[in-house]
Order: structure tokens, then sequence, then C-alpha cells
């Protein structure tokens, strides 16, 4: 009786995992198994585990896998892109920072496009602020400029080292344009956290903070005499950018009163001719040695599900932008992307 | 009530399935409530917020409260804010009162969890607007008060003083992160380790490290006929609980889930420092203070209340400001932003219904944890009836699948596991004191931090002194913290002398 048990059992085992196997084995997609997202930022409650949690939620749906998303953080991130092979199960999803981090010599950057494949773009996040407390006697980013050309010392709270930092130079590169050597008077407050950032500018130690939409905005419906109470004077996004956002912004900030905090309202000169803008913008990035075939089946399975629709509304709904591009397409306006902020950046270094 | 009506089964049945999971999350060594909540945040896509939430609080308050049993039955703990669950716990084990200690730390839980979520009910928007008076100065402040206890916590004040600075030194090792306000630079790393090393030791393979590994090497030497446990083959031999422990402890219980709710309303302070202030202060306040540390009871219950009141503590500035106050209410925050719904000064009196399910499922939590907790214990503590050739290869089995769980599969992670067991083992030989180098590795960082940016900002040490009546409230704490530990080591020398 027992023996039979024993047999029955063991057959009934040895059929199951040949199963699990054969499935692995034979199914029709070029991605085996279960895929493993690695994200550049440590947080849960960012925008980058948002994005790629959502577009993790498509992808599992679409390719009838497991997708999971692990936030390590950048370093991590990348060590762990290090050790994937071409079987593809891990990759990564990260930000602009992904090559800026290179541009600012930061540790633990290299250079994406060398040592990386870039894969497709998935959206951009549209809320990067710049703002000031509410009672500041700057009311406009031209205000802050100004004041650093009269000779006042604008101390700015930003994490360095990415996009952060990016809205810190080009501030700087803005004022050496409209007087040359007073950039000097815009000092870095070099900090990490948001709620560090928002610390530095509650208890005045900061006159700048960066920010974002998503993050501040509530705090600039409080009132002026509070002392959480903020301001945005600046969003570093292009205007064409803004203008897809919903009509009724993020909480009680509306789309026409966002775009008054972006160029050409908000006029930030990035040479001579042009202002500056940044979009922030997400995308995969993998193994040097992955399979063509899973960098196919990834693109394809996007383009699928961004020709749908739906997943533009989950995106907009959390504010973000949708902004699908595949691969080859990214990895050109990426590359693009860096060169244009490359010069700043080694001018303002 | 209108509140009740919005609620579904689910909601109801995912608060103790929370709790549930996250007490053996927090129970297996190397794996924390953080980890809990990140693994399962996921699964809140497909539920509507509450019901997200609820299964999160559960997972929170169960992960929480599930370190302090392998902290009291096994000396290892199973989070970093039940470090100080050991100095009192383990030793009552090891006097036959396991399932006292396990008892009196959940009822203990239950108290600092109710406390602090009644603090957060009715106070979370002014306790917020008081915790952002506390810039880099003030938090550092409290970072030192908590680092007096090394010398209250010593064996021998020198050695004691040498475990924690080298505790201290040993954090620094890694990248100053630029993520951090750092430069950016490795320190204390030889260049062939810099791959590892790049984010210094991990916390968590450090600390089952030191006490996991390192009391089974211990063991292993004394070898397994003289095990002191041996006696303890049999529950029967265990001494029973009575709420009659907690006699003359409602001080303690007020002051450390104040303690713990304080110090987890302040961002980035952590868990650890909570139950190691309060742990600090009920030695400060103690009749006896030379039996905190050899199984006194009264420690148990500070640091286990302590740790809960975080719990609510922390959701302070998460729910008022927006700002998570440690790493778990850092991956909640995780929830809200995956339904579309931000977080932030605004978000109590614009989300009234959120709100008080959040205080609900709480509340719930806290009781559901008790339940399962209080009325299973004496299952779970029939672990130390298990022979110790099976138990230890099991704990380092699960010491180092933990270990290499933390940071998603990082192999590095195991060997600091294993260099910090046999540090633990040896280091005792030459009179390094566990205790206070953990309490020096566990502070160190957010301690350089704090010091280095209150220089860059002001530029002068006096406004350590000087910044706010806060601050110098926090001296007179620190000095009179000091001063004892200095008069607690002469009145002992001068006891044993006359001994």
């Amino acid at each position: 009786m027992f023996k039979s048990i024993l047999k029955k059992g063991a057959l009934l085992t040895a059929g199951v995992m040949l199963l699990a196997i054969s499935s692995e084995l034979f199914a029709d997609g070029a991605i085996k198994g279960n895929l493993r997202i690695v994200i550049g930022s440590k947080s849960t409650g960012g925008d980058t585990y948002q994005n790629s949690s959502i577009v993790a939620e498509a992808l599992a749906k679409k390719l009838d896998i497991n997708v999971k998303v692990d936030a390590t953080g950048a370093s991590s991130a990348f060590q762990a892109l290090d050790r994937a092979g071409a079987r593809g199960n891990t990759i990564m999803i990260f930000h602009d920072q992904a090559y800026l981090g290179y541009l600012y010599g930061k540790k633990g950057y290299f250079d994406i496009f060398s040592k990386y494949i870039i894969g497709p773009s998935i959206a951009i996040n549209p809320g990067n602020a710049y703002l000031v407390p509410k009672n500041s006697p700057y009311k406009t980013i031209e205000d802050v400029m100004d004041a650093c050309g009269k000779g006042k010392r604008v101390r700015v709270a930003i994490q360095p080292g990415g996009v952060s930092e990016i809205g810190y130079t080009a501030l700087k590169n803005a004022i050496s344009i409209k007087y040359p050597g007073k950039e000097v008077n815009l000092v870095a407050v070099n900090t990490g956290s948001q709620s560090a950032k928002n610390q530095l500018l509650f208890d005045g130690q900061a006159d700048l903070i960066n920010g974002s939409v998503q993050g501040n905005e509530q705090y600039t419906r409080l009132p002026a005499d509070d002392q959480k109470a903020m301001r945005f004077v600046w969003l570093t996004a292009r205007e064409s950018t803004i203008k897809q956002a919903p009509a009724a912004g993020m909480g009680e900030t509306t789309r026409s009163q966002l775009l008054k905090f972006v160029n050409p309202i908000a006029k930030v000169p990035f040479d001579s001719k042009t202002d500056f803008t940044f979009d922030k913008e997400f995308f995969f990035i993998y193994n040097k040695k992955l399979d063509p075939k899973i960098i196919a089946e990834i693109d394809n399975a996007l383009s699928e599900i961004y020709a749908s629709g739906e997943i533009q509304k989950v995106q907009k709904k959390s504010f973000f932008i949708p902004d699908f591009m595949p691969s080859k397409e990214s990895e050109k306006y990426f590359k693009e992307k860096m060169e244009r902020y490359k010069k700043i950046i080694n001018t303002m270094r | 009530m209108e509140l009740f009506t919005n609620l579904t089964y689910t909601y109801f049945l995912l608060i103790p399935l929370g709790v549930f999971i996250g007490i053996f999350f927090g129970a297996i060594p190397g794996m924390t409530a953080t980890m809990a909540v990140a693994v399962c945040l996921p699964l809140t896509y497909s539920l509507n917020l509450q019901e997200g939430l609820a299964l999160l609080l559960g997972l929170y308050v169960g992960g929480i409260s599930g370190g302090l049993v392998p902290a009291i039955l096994l000396n290892i703990p199973g989070t970093p804010s039940s470090i100080t669950t050991t100095f009192d716990g383990y030793p009552m084990t090891l006097k036959n009162q396991g399932e006292v200690a396990l008892k009196m730390a959940i009822t203990a839980s239950l108290f600092g969890g109710l406390v602090s979520a009644i603090i957060l009910f009715l106070f979370a928007p002014l306790l917020a607007n008081f915790a952002i008076k506390f810039s880099y100065i003030e938090k550092f402040l409290i970072i030192f008060l908590a680092l007096t206890v090394i010398a209250s916590l010593s064996k021998n004040l020198l050695f004691g003083i040498f475990s924690g600075v080298l505790g201290i030194l040993i954090s620094l090792i890694g990248v100053y992160s630029i993520d951090l306000g750092g430069n950016g630079e490795f320190r204390l790393v030889p260049d062939f380790l810099q791959t590892y090393l790049h984010d210094g030791f991990s916390l968590l393979p450090v600390l089952i490290g030191l006490f996991g590994l390192g009391t089974i090497l211990e063991e292993a030497e004394k070898g397994v006929k003289e095990e002191p446990m041996s006696k303890m083959d049999k529950l029967d031999n265990q001494e029973r609980f009575s709420f009659k422990i907690f006699k003359g402890q409602f001080t303690n219980l007020i002051r450390s889930s104040f303690i713990g709710t304080f110090v987890g309303m302040l961002p980035g302070v952590g868990g650890s420092a909570a139950s190691v202030l309060a742990y600090t202060q009920t030695k400060n306040f103690s009749k006896n203070p030379e039996k905190l540390g050899t199984g006194a009871p009264e420690g148990v219950i500070a640091s286990e209340s302590a740790n809960n009141g975080l719990t609510g503590g922390a959701l302070i500035p998460l729910l008022s400001l927006g700002i998570p106050g440690d790493s778990t209410t850092a991956v909640l925050i995780g929830a809200f932003t995956l339904q579309g719904i931000q977080v932030g000064p605004l978000f109590i009196n614009e989300h009234l219904s959120d709100w008080n399910t959040i205080m609900l499922a709480l509340v719930l939590a806290n009781i559901a944890m008790f339940i399962i907790m209080f009325y299973a214990i004496k299952y779970i503590a029939k672990v130390i009836t298990v022979p110790k050739y099976i138990l230890y290869p099991l704990i380092i089995m699960m010491c180092v699948v933990g270990s290499y769980a933390i940071n998603y599969g990082v192999m590095f992670d195991v060997w600091t596991l294993l260099i910090f067991g046999l540090f633990g083992y040896l280091g005792q030989k030459v009179g390094i004191e566990l205790a206070p180098f953990i309490i020096g590795f566990i502070l160190g960082k957010s301690a350089e931090i704090y010091f280095v940016k209150s220089l860059e900002s002001f530029g002068t040490y006096t406004i350590f002194f000087t910044k706010s009546p806060i601050a110098m409230f926090l001296w007179v704490l620190i000095f009179l913290s000091i001063a004892y530990s200095i008069f607690s080591a002469i009145k002992n020398s001068r006891n044993q002398k006359l001994q």
C-alpha cells in the first residue's frame, strides 16, 4: 500500500517536473522562465518603481510570464546587469541619471552606450521641479538668476550626479550667459532624499530646492505663514511634454498653471539662441550579450501594448507622459540627448 | 458607521494574513518587515487602496514583532530593531524563562503599537510640525544620545568604548554616498575590494553574523554535551507567564512606547535607534541597572514596546508630510503611489476615509499580532527543545539564505555573515564587546552624515549648542546619560572591591 502510494507520488512528481521543464524549454517566447527588472532606484515610492511596475505588469500579461521589479539602486542594478548573460532574465529600467551619473563622474556609473545595450523608452516624468519657500523674495526662476547676477548668494539643495543636478548646472550655465562670472553665486547644497531637501528649505538652509510636482504639489497649497509652504518657480520639462499631461494636472494644480513654470514663460538660457529644457525619461538597459531575439521580443511586446492604448491611460493617471520608442530609435535618441547636455556639464564642472 | 460600510471582508481578512506572513519574515534571520512589505507590494496592484494598506500594515506590524522570537530564543535579532531584545531576552531563555520572555515581549509590543496608534490618530499633523524642527543638528544629537548607551552597556568601560568606536569606524567603510550628501569617494576600502564594498557592509548580515553565527561558534566550542539549554529538553521545565510580571513596569512601558513613537517620527533616524534609546533610558531610570543585560524583564519590555511604538511614529511623517519615517514606511509609500495617491501635508484632510481605514488597520494589526503570537508562542517556543545538532545547522542555513536575499542576491553578503560571525567569536575572546560594537555600527553612518551636514551648513561647532532650545535640552540629556554611566561604573567598581 505504502509502496504503491510512494510510486504513484514519485511518478506524479516526475510528470509535473517534466511538464514544468518542457513548458519552459518549448515556450513560444525568447524569454525562458521569470523576468527580473532591476531599477536604478532604491525606493518603491519613487517614480522609477511606479513606472517600471506599470510596464512590468503589462509585459507579464502580454508575454504570459512572471515579471518582478526589484528596487536595488543604481550600483547594484548595474552589477546585476553585469552578471546577467545572454539568457535575459535580468534587465534594467532607469532614467537619464544612467548617463548623467557618468557625465558627472559619479562612482559606479559607466558609459552605458558602450557597456550596455539601450532598450526601448517607456515614459517621461514631467514633474522635475524647483521650488522656493512661499514667502521667498524670488517669484520666478529669472529672479533667482538676477539675484545671483547682482551678487546675492543663492543656495540650491540638490542630490548630486543626476537629474537633480542637471537643473542646477543649467541654471549656473544660464547665469554665466546672462551675467558672466556671477555663476559662482549659485551654490549647491548637496543632500540626499527629498525629505532632506524639504528639511533644508524648512530650516532656511537652502533658498531653492529640487523637487517634483508629484511630491511637492501639496506643499504649494499650504498658507504662506506655514513653515512648510513652498512655491514652484521652474519645471525643467518641455512645454510640449506638459501639454500632453491631463488637463486636471496634479492635485489641485492644473496643467495650465503648470505651464507657467515651463519654458518659454520660465526662461533659462541654454546658449545664445536656445533655452534649456529637460525631460526625465525612462528606458530599458540590457546586458551587452543579451540575445537579440529577447530584445526583439520586448520591443514587439511593448509596441503591441502601446498600440492598444491601455497602458497610456494608466501612465497618465499617475502623471507620466507615455513615450514609447523601440530599442534602435531609443538608443540614437538618448545618445544625442547625452551629447546635448555633455557640453554644459563639462563647462560648469 | 460610515467607516465600516466602505470596508470589505477582504480588508478584514488581509490584516491577520499580513500579520501572519510578517511574523515569519521578522522571525527568520535576515528577513525583515521592509522585505515583507516590498515582496508583497506588487500584490496591492490587484487590490484597492484600503485592502492594499490593510495587507501591508499587517506585514509591517507582524514583521517588526516577529523579530522578538529569534532574539529571545536564539540570541539572533530577527530585525535590527530587536537588537536590544537580545540583551535580556536570551539570558531569560537561558534561565528557563523563554516563554515568559516571549509572552512579555508580545504584550509589550501590543502596548507600544496601540500607544503609537493613539498618538498617530490624535496628534499626527501637530507632531509632524514638531518633527520638522529637528534639523541635522538635533538629529545628530539624538544619535549622540543613543550612542551614550555604549558606556552604560559596557562591561569594561574602556573596552566597551573601544568596541563602539570600532563599530562606528566599520560602518563608514565604503563610498561616502552622494545619495546621502557625501562626496562619492571610497573610504577605508582596499582597491581589490571596491566592487564588493561599494555600499559597505550590509547591516543584517553583520548583525546575524555577530549574534547568530558568533553564538553558534561559541556553543560549538563548548561542545554539545555541555550546552546550558540541555536541561530544558522539556517545556514543562519552563517558568509560567503571568501578567504580574508587568507590576511596576507601567512607567517603563509608557516611556519606551513614547520614545519609540518619537524616534519613529524623525525621518532617517531609524528603528534600531528607537529601541537603543528606550533601553538606555530604562537602564538610567532603573532601580537595579546592574541587572539589565543579565535577563531583566524591564529590558525586554523597553525594547519591544519601543520598536512597536515605532510603527505609528514612522507613519506620522509619512501621512502628514509625505516623508517616510523609516525604511519600511519608505516601501509603504509605494502602495500610495501605485494607487496614484500622493501623501503629503494635506493627505489627512483630503482623504479622511483612507486615513480612518489606515488607523483601523493599524489597531487591528496590533490586536491580530497579539492574538496570533500570544497563543502560538507555546508552539514556537518548542524550538528550544530541538537538539542543537539539528537546530544550529538549520539556523546557519537560514542565516545564509537570509543574508543572500537581503540585497536581492549578493554573494558578498554571505561572506559578510561569515566574516562577522568569526569576528564575533574571536573578538569576544580579546575583549571586544558585541553590544557596543553593533550599536556603533548601526548608528555610526547616520551620526557622520548629520554631523558633517550640520558643519557644512553652519560652518561652526558652536551651532551644536546654540541652534535651538531642543538642541540645548538634548545636551542636558546627553550629559546626564554620560554622568550616570560614569557614576554607575564607579559604583560597580567600588562594589567589586568591597566583595
